[in-house]
């Protein structure tokens, strides 16, 4: 009995109604036509899953996907016949067909991010009508295509069709669990987010959208073999019909997309309602007009869908009060051990062949310019291996541009970037990412939405398939995201939404972030601004801490006496290049840069009483 | 040769009644960053209501846009302030959603309405064709291409020459600028949303003349207009025009040399091509993406 309890809710709920559903037939064996509607919503069930894996998750509404289930059908339908095979074999090569067209639709137009995909989806739907009625040939044209009848006596009726659909069902639902909990599920929602900075945290973008929409085309193809089989018939217009597209939308929508068992609860009511409306109401006509106003009214009075909602609910009558601001425990170490071992760990990680000193990064010449406005003028910076270079200049001087086309998130118009020599300017963020640059954002780009620990979890090191696989929820990953939390302090929030913390906490988290990438060099964009005293102190310890352990930061911040307390060297950018560099001592009194800051009228008093420049310069860049 | 020239003609004239119908999306799109999918269903709608008109009192079909526009630019601005605004601070996708359904709604509506049969237009000179020398214009085509050229110009002239033009292009560029700057971003929107749904006024009725329609075609036609959007760059006017004008060439053309079931095809199989190769699409620009 405590083992059960220890089951989630929702799962337990899901386990019953399960049981209840494989009962059914064997207690009331004799009712075709409830069985028939079931099966259907199993149907309906299993695709509206798979939809939410590249809608749902990664955000890329499709509203073409019905084209799965015709591609199956036919696939499985041209098989049985040309090799005489029972159409239950061959079924998985509908999934297959379904996962080859997946593939080739999104390398073209899922490389980039946008709305392109959901137009395409429907036309593509389309134009696969016009191909199955084109392909006389292959497809018997608008005739369609007869297939024989179930082997098994008519005694059993659907009561096969109704366990194959529902072990479907089950193996979707499974499947669609597992990819949550990977990597590849959590890089799937961090691309709902925020897709620039899921690139920047090493999730090839490109390839995590091709394989999710590859992996929400596979079960319904599989099932498109079978629905063929059951319905022994198929012709183009009803397995490319764009109603079934909207059938499979509504239902995910309406269960809650983006949940687990949210597009099958979908799937039930959907199903239900429209076998009522037929029923009671008429023409198939007059179908289209209902899912339509359902589609317009779910979007607008619940645009979270059934389950999210009244999850919401439940939270408002019960809250669980977190004091997110209570300082003591914000600051509070974790057992000094385990931060000791973590931070260990981050040098073991870091560890490379480059000796202190060594040349890590350099830009050369590097331009970038917006229309009329040159952003960053031929501009050349080095970093060498285990420095924190401070990085300052006045507001426009091109400092966040720079950070922008080192890190890839814009490209140069001209110039070469090297990181350990090799040239880097080419790349896509992510394969920076894996060569271990990481960045910080100025205002910080958490993905709100996840928890803590699914943000640190979220980032990859490097492109091995294994990585992106990876369990997210519990073993390695999620220990070590679960270690890195503890250098910054903050493990004890793991659970709850990024969103909820507070900004400071925010880019603390950011941090620990980041080092989820093994990073040899992090880009730091005004880590201070926004945050309190207290944990900007914490901030420039984690930041020294790691430094010792072999870590190389590049610091933009406006905060001047921090820079001139923490970096060295400093390099100063005024009009899209670098000015000066030195340490900080000599570039406190440097002319040229106080001039940069102040403008050409000040000049430091003659006198021996000269104003604190440190303070002074402070204050314009506080501005 | 002459039947190139005949093919490459009536696919410029194809192309522009194409680019008319592509345009208000293309303006809707590049001002709200919504793709309005109920165009398609609206142009059917337009077309039903211009049959209907045309067998009532027997006004010419393409004449008749000059009722059917008002309305609808009526019609596009209360559908905005009423349904579309609501959903203003939600991602993209859920206005793709929320037009979607509402497509499926008026179609709905046609069906139960107006029954689910083909319908065409048939005025007086459905059958004629202008002459120059072997090459023969069907009138309804001149007379479409020239109704959405004189439309097309009309909405150029609105963009480029009026208050609420300049509003709308710097609403579509800035809004927050725009916002600055005096311009109310929920009301320029409200009347761009017009201006797009006003343009199905004109294409409606010049579609019930020249294709054949009943409710459901109008999948056809959003897949083919938003075809022509990708193409020419989301939410790109100039990009819209060049896109309308290839895959009016690229139909006619396979239906002259290819046969006319593959016409349609031969429109997926460009814009498919071209995002092989221009992920962006033509007209597309690649903007400054730092601003968050």
């Amino acid at each position: 009995m405590s083992r059960l309890r220890a089951i989630p809710r929702q799962h337990l709920v899901a386990g019953v109604c399960l049981l209840a559903l494989l009962l059914y037939p064997v207690i009331n064996p004799w009712q075709p036509y409830p069985q028939g509607v079931m099966l259907l919503g199993f149907m309906l069930a299993i695709q509206a899953s798979s939809w939410n894996i590249i809608s749902g998750f990664a955000g890329y509404i499709s509203l073409g996907h019905s084209m799965f289930l015709g591609l199956g059908s036919y696939t499985v339908a041209i098989c049985a016949l040309a090799w005489g095979v029972n159409p239950l074999w061959l079924m998985p090569l509908g999934g297959v067909t379904a996962v080859v067209a997946a593939l080739l639709i999104g390398s073209v137009v899922l490389r980039t991010s946008g709305h392109a995909f959901v137009i395409i989806t429907i036309a593509m739907l389309l134009a696969a009508q016009i191909l199955a009625v084109n392909f006389k040939g292959l497809t018997q044209g608008s005739d369609g295509i007869t297939l024989e009848l179930p082997f098994w006596s008519r005694d059993y009726q659907n009561i096969p069709f109704y366990y194959i659909f529902l072990g479907l069902l089950v193996l979707t639902v499974l499947y669609t669990a597992w990819i949550r909990r990977t990597k590849f599920g959590t890089g799937l929602i961090a691309i709902r987010e925020d897709e620039g900075k899921a690139a920047s945290i090493g999730v090839n973008t490109t390839r995590f959208k091709i394989v999710g929409y590859a992996a929400s085309a596979f079960f319904i193809g599989v099932a498109g073999g079978v629905y063929a089989y059951y319905l022994t018939f198929l012709n183009p217009v009803g397995s490319f019909a764009i109603l079934g597209s909207v059938v499979i939308v509504l239902a995910a929508l309406t269960g809650g997309k983006g949940t687990l068992y949210g597009p099958v609860v979908g799937a039930f009511i959907v199903q239900l309602a429209s076998e009522a409306a037929t029923v009671y109401g008429g023409s198939s006509q007059t179908r289209v007009l209902l899912f339509g106003a359902a589609l317009v009214a779910v979007v607008l009075f619940m645009p979270a869908g059934l389950l999210p909602t009244i999850e919401a609910r439940w939270r408002k009558r019960h809250p669980v009060t977190i004091e997110f601001t209570d300082q003591a425990g914000a600051l509070g170490r974790s057992p000094a051990t385990t931060r000791e071992r973590a931070l260990e760990d981050v040098a073991q990680a870091v560890a490379d062949d480059l000796t202190q000193g060594e040349v890590l990064l350099e830009v050369r010449g590097a331009s970038k310019s917006f229309g009329g406005l040159v952003a960053v003028d031929n501009a050349s910076l080095t970093v060498r291996k285990g420095t924190i270079t401070g990085l300052i200049g006045p507001n426009g001087s091109g400092k966040t541009t720079l950070f922008n086309l080192i890190t890839g998130g814009m490209a140069a118009d001209s110039g070469e970037i090297y990181l350990e020599g090799q040239r880097i300017d080419k790349m896509p963020p992510w394969q920076r990412g894996h060569l271990g640059l990481g960045r910080t954002f100025q205002v910080t780009r958490l993905f709100k939405d996840m928890t803590v620990q699914e943000n640190v979890v979220a980032p990859l090191p490097d492109s091995r398939w294994r990585t992106m696989f990876a369990d997210a929820v519990s073993g390695h990953e999620a220990a070590r995201a679960g270690e890195l939390l503890d250098i910054v302090g903050l493990r004890r929030f793991a659970g709850e939404r990024a969103g909820d913390l507070s900004y400071g906490q925010q880019k603390l988290v950011e941090l620990a972030q980041v080092l989820m990438l093994e990073p040899r060099l992090i880009l730091l964009d005004e880590p201070a601004g926004g945050v309190n005293p207290s944990l900007l102190g914490r901030l420039t310890e984690v930041i020294r801490e790691l430094n010792q352990r072999g870590i190389t930061f590049l610091v933009v911040e406006h905060n001047i006496p921090l820079v001139l307390e923490l970096c060295d060297p400093v390099v100063v950018f005024s009009r899209g290049r670098s000015i000066a560099e030195g340490p900080p001592g000599t570039i406190r009194e440097d002319p040229v840069v106080l001039d940069a800051y102040l403008g050409d009228d000040w000049r430091p008093v003659p006198d021996g009483k000269a104003p604190n420049t440190v303070q002074t310069a402070n204050q314009m860049g506080a501005r | 040769m002459t039947q190139l020239v005949q093919a490459l003609v009536l696919g410029l004239l194809i192309g522009g009644v194409y680019a008319l119908m592509a345009s208000g999306l293309a303006l809707i799109f590049g001002v709200m960053k919504i793709i309005n999918i109920a165009q398609g269903a609206l142009l059917i709608l337009v077309a039903m209501f211009t049959w209907w008109m045309w067998r009532e009192t027997g006004i010419d079909p393409i004449l008749a846009s000059v009722v059917t526009t008002p309305l609808m630019f009526g019609f596009g601005w209360i559908l905005y302030r009423v349904v579309i605004s609501r959903i203003r601070d939600q991602s993209a996708s859920m206005s793709v959603l929320l037009t979607f359904g509402f497509a499926l709604v008026v179609e709905g509506v046609l069906n139960v309405v107006a029954g689910n049969k083909f319908r065409s237009a048939t005025p007086s000179y459905f059958e004629e064709s202008f002459r120059v020398g072997s090459v023969s214009l069907p009138k309804t085509q001149v007379y479409g291409f020239v109704a959405a050229v004189i439309v097309l110009a009309a909405l150029y002239l609105v963009l480029t020459r009026t208050w609420t033009g300049r509003a709308i292009r710097a609403t579509s560029q800035n809004p927050s600028g725009a916002a600055l700057v005096g311009v109310g971003a929920a009301g320029t929107a409200a009347l761009a949303f017009a201006l797009g749904t006003a343009t199905t006024g004109v294409g409606g009725s010049i579609l019930s003349v020249l294709y054949p329609f009943f409710p459901a075609s109008h999948y056809d036609w959003i897949s083919r207009l938003l075809g022509i959007v990708v193409l020419g760059g989301m939410g790109s006017l100039p990009g819209a025009m060049v896109g309308a004008l290839i895959l009016g060439l690229a139909e006619t053309l396979t239906a002259t040399y290819g046969g006319l079931r593959w016409s349609t095809l031969v429109f997926y199989l460009v814009i498919m091509l071209v995002l092989l190769f221009r992920p962006q699409g033509l007209f597309g620009a690649k903007l400054r993406e730092d601003a968050a």
